[in-house]
């Protein structure tokens, strides 16, 4: 028994101890491996490269003479292509506007009052398939005898005023991230006890101020981590505003980097664009998930 | 069939200590039993001698194996859980099986142990069955045979009826004994019902922050805590500080005379008391019976106080007497109690020799 | 006698209950109706009339040559599912079982590139690609579609793990499982669900990617969802266009029926279907 007590160290931890604890840590790294690799080769890497590629001249990478270091494509950036930017920035702000208007009843509907939720689900999946089909899609309801034409004839909008033109391309991204706002904020709201509400009106409060009170301040998180992640997705709009926009909405930074890029070859310069979109898509992001109740949160 | 050493045994986590220096030796076929409050460290000591968790230092060690560091696959244990823990996609015979599945008997084999184990249950019926169809006790009941059907070397139980209604409870802990007694295995029992403890031990080990208060059978530790917290830990709620004053008789008449304030009281004899020790005398609130004036000579002790208030619970009713301005506590029950909703003003309390325990020193 | 004879009052038709009520579902169902809208007009106009076929018709000439871009899809989405499941189950075990130094950063920075804006994400590929690879090939788009999607599919086997009781894989360890073991006969039938829930996620997007894939895709490879982005690109609003749009859609739906039918809905809990 005397030799037992030597095993055991001066800080009162077991060196068999020790070694079992770090094996348990390397199994666990071991186990995360596949997933980092991938991350660091496939996506950090490869953004590392775009952003070293951002301060080359054009296409000068490939030239013989080697990769020529400048700072221009920022110039550039902010000289000739901020309203790319502002569009970028516009379309995405004008359809998560739309996301939290039209999202918020919908979810609080659907939470509260919905028993039919897995038609719900079911048919709220078709916006996920792709923006591509949902521009493409709205592109022939507001052609002319399509499905919204008399609507809009009712609201006395000409057709031709709104197929190719901000309007259009808003709705379409707002239907496409839809799911998403109504997701975070139907979260939310789930978790607030319905009989807060009832409370808040046993105290005499009308519908409107038991909202303003009670339900909106505690569903802010939901609502902000809606409004981050449909904001986050929608700076990187491609389908929707070349399907649907005119010649404004198509300078959004994603169809913009896709032009200079691939069908211009300007590596440079797209590489600007890239790396300021990742930037802005960032820190939306890095708000979304502080704001958001990520899975491992307990 | 196993005996199990625990040596030194301590968890601390970052800041806290868990399970502190806990120490203990449990025979071939005995059943003990770890009580104390949640948090005390004791669900923790029954997971580290299942492997479950590693202990910070100390030893295990079963008959002569050292099993301190080995992984609880191979340490042949069988642990039952709070809930019943059976894997809800397999069979309750598939359950039961699972362990000499993993350790690759045939087929046969283990089909022909799972109809035994079902018929020990008294299951018989119920192999083809999903967990989900089954009552809670049944499930538990699985649990049980499903860690007797690899025939291990100990049993380790974490509170395996705290998930039950009382019926249930009280009818379990008997199968649960009866199981063990008839397989012979040795049994370590971890519950903070005290009795539940009391129903099924050979011995209880009482723990309180980490540490082990006291080991002993039910009458060592009912008759004789060792310490103010399993004093009131099993119920003897009313402490009478006091200094040994003598003591008078011998053998199981022995008592040591203690002057509590004004009061001199009688108490149960025990060793290691000399005239001037600090003591706490303590008398369960059921032990307590009121006076009407004509039985006092039954008692060893008589307190005279006023009464504070009466709480009636149904079949019982509580009392709260100032006596030497300290409340004590007392329960009545049968008729007693109803005559007492009308009574106030003064009372006269007898009982007999009381548990005595050295007064902690005060800091 | 009057008074007991009377019938009680009824209560009015018309309640602002009532309104209530019919408001909000009819809200309900004008925004589902919207989200479908693309969808129907789409199938609609599959079947129009232009440049000489009709109806079925459209079908046909369509899908005879669209059927190699949809072998090219499944092929693609199914190397990705593999890739993503391998990658996420030992990721998501990691990540909810073991001590791992900042597990909130980690599974974060996992996440990310769920965030990263396609065209980004396709830029930086294609750059990395040419310029230190040299080549754009049908592995190289996998794990475009790989690290893009991985995520979907990481979190709902770390949410089905993280609610499944650590007790079950105590007791099957107590009853002599090795940790392989374990993981085979409970941890992984038992989190099943969730992991179909990550395949279901993962199919829908990567089945519909077009954007990424518009960048990195090999010159000899065209996948289902690009050809129809560069038919919508060249053509503008064709109806033959529609048709396969309207075949790709149902096809993702079929896999969405399938799922609740099989699973319910109840695994989608945590993940961008709520």
């Amino acid at each position: 028994m005397v030799g037992d007590r030597v095993s055991v160290s001066l800080s009162g931890v077991a060196p068999e101890v020790r070694r079992r604890e770090r094996r348990t840590r390397l199994v666990g790294l071991a186990l995360l491996l596949p997933a980092i690799l991938l991350g660091l080769a496939f996506l950090y890497l490869p953004l590392v490269f775009t952003a070293q590629m951002s301060f080359t001249e054009g296409s000068s990478y490939l030239a013989p003479t080697g990769p020529v270091t400048t700072v221009d494509n920022y110039r550039v950036m902010i000289e000739r292509y901020l309203p790319n930017l502002f569009v970028t920035i516009q379309l995405a702000a004008l359809a998560t506007l739309a996301d939290l208007l039209f999202g918020f009843p919908f979810a609080y509907i659907l939470v509260r009052r919905v028993r039919y939720r897995d038609i719900v689900r079911a048919l709220m999946v078709f916006p996920m398939f792709g923006a591509l089909y949902v521009a493409f899609g709205m592109g022939f309801a507001l052609l002319p005898g399509g499905p919204l034409d008399p609507i809009l004839s009712a609201l006395g909008i000409p057709n031709t005023a709104v197929l190719f033109s901000l309007p259009a391309v808003v709705f379409a991204m707002a239907i496409f991230t839809f799911p998403f706002m109504v997701m975070n904020i139907g979260t939310a709201l789930s978790n607030v006890d319905p009989t807060l509400e009832e409370a808040a009106a046993c105290l005499g409060a009308r519908p409107m101020q038991t909202f303003r009170r009670v339900v909106v301040p505690l569903t802010r998180s939901g609502i902000v981590a809606g409004v981050l992640m449909v904001f986050g997705w929608s700076i990187g709009a491609f389908a929707e505003p070349l399907v649907l926009g005119s010649l404004n909405e198509q300078r959004s930074l994603a169809l913009t980097i896709y032009e200079r890029g691939v069908v211009q070859n300007d590596y440079g310069l797209s590489s600007t664009m890239g790396i300021v979109l990742l930037l802005l898509a960032f820190v939306v992001t890095y708000f979304s998930l502080r704001y958001s109740r990520g899975a491992l949160a307990a | 069939m196993a005996t199990v050493h625990l040596t030194s045994l301590t968890k601390r986590y970052d800041e806290t200590v868990a399970v502190d220096d806990v120490s203990l030796d449990v025979a071939d076929g005995e059943f003990v039993t770890l009580l104390g409050p949640s948090g005390c460290g004791k669900t923790t000591t029954l997971r580290m001698i299942a492997g479950l968790v590693e202990p910070s230092a100390g030893r295990i060690v079963f008959d002569d194996q050292d099993v301190t560091y080995l992984a609880p696959r191979v340490r042949n244990i069988g642990f039952v859980f709070q809930t019943p823990a059976l894997f809800p996609h397999l069979s309750v015979s598939d359950n039961i099986g699972f362990g000499l599945s993993v350790k690759g008997f045939a087929k046969p084999a283990i089909a022909a142990r799972v109809e035994e184990m079902l018929a020990m249950v008294d299951l018989a019926a119920y192999g083809k069955r999903l967990p989900a169809q089954l009552s809670g006790g049944q499930q538990q009941r699985v649990a049980l045979a499903r860690v007797l059907a690899t025939d291990p070397r100990v049993l380790l139980f974490d509170e395996p009826l705290s998930a039950l209604d009382k019926n249930l409870r009280d009818s379990l802990k008997y199968s649960i004994l009866e199981l063990q007694r008839r397989t012979g295995k040795t049994a370590i029992y971890v519950t903070h019902d005290q009795s539940e403890a009391f129903a099924i031990s050979d011995r209880i080990v009482v723990m309180n922050a980490g540490r082990i208060e006291q080991i002993g059978t039910q009458t060592d530790i009912y008759l004789h805590p060792r310490t103010p917290y399993v004093a009131e830990f099993i119920g003897a709620n009313n402490g009478l500080p006091g200094t040994v004053t003598g003591q008078e008789g011998d053998g199981d008449g022995t008592r040591i005379l203690v002057q509590a304030g004004n009061r001199a009281l009688r108490c149960r004899g025990r060793d290691g008391f000399a005239p001037g020790d600090a003591v706490i005398a303590y008398v369960r609130p059921e032990d307590i019976e009121i006076l009407d004036g004509a039985s006092d000579q039954r008692f060893e002790n008589v307190l005279e106080g006023t009464i504070d208030r009466v709480i009636f619970e149904g079949p019982t009713a509580q009392l709260r007497v100032e006596v030497d301005g300290r409340e004590l506590r007392v329960d009545v029950s049968g008729n007693q109690r109803l005559t007492l909703m009308q009574r106030d003003g003064r009372i006269r309390l007898g009982f007999d020799a009381v548990t005595l325990i050295a007064a902690p020193v005060p800091a | 006698m009057s008074a007991i004879s009377e019938p009680a009052r009824r209560p009015p038709r018309i309640t602002s209950r009532r309104i209530v009520a019919i408001v909000s579902h009819g809200y309900i169902w004008i925004i589902l109706g919207l989200f479908v809208l693309p969808f129907f007009t789409l199938l609609v106009h599959s079947f129009e009339d232009r440049g000489g076929s009709a109806g079925l018709a459209n079908y046909e000439a369509a899908l005879s040559t669209f059927g190699d871009n949809l072998v090219w899809s499944f092929k693609i989405t199914g190397l990705t599912l593999l890739l993503d499941l391998a990658v996420s189950l030992p990721a998501g075990y990691a990540l909810v079982r073991y001590p791992i130094p900042g597990r909130r950063v980690v599974f974060s920075l996992l996440q990310l590139p769920l965030y990263v804006p396609g065209a980004v994400l396709g830029l930086a590929l294609l750059l990395m690609y040419t310029f230190t690879y040299h080549s754009v090939s049908m592995w190289g788009l996998v794990l475009a579609m790989a690290v893009g999607s991985f995520p979907l599919m990481l979190t709902p086997i770390v949410v089905a793990l993280k609610d499944l009781p650590v007790t079950f894989e105590e007791a099957a360890q107590c009853l002599g499982a090795t940790g392989w073991q374990t993981y085979r006969r409970i941890v992984f039938p038992l989190i099943g669900p969730g992991v179909s829930a990550g395949l279901l996620l993962t199919f829908i997007i990567v089945f519909n990617e077009y954007l990424v894939t518009l960048f990195v895709h090999p010159t000899d490879l065209e996948t289902a969802p690009l050809r129809v982005f560069n038919l919508v690109r060249t053509n503008g609003l064709a109806p033959s266009t529609s048709a396969l749009a309207v075949t790709m859609q149902l096809v993702s739906f079929a896999a969405v029926l399938v799922f609740f039918r099989v699973f319910g809905t109840r695994h989608l809990k945590g993940t961008y279907i709520i």
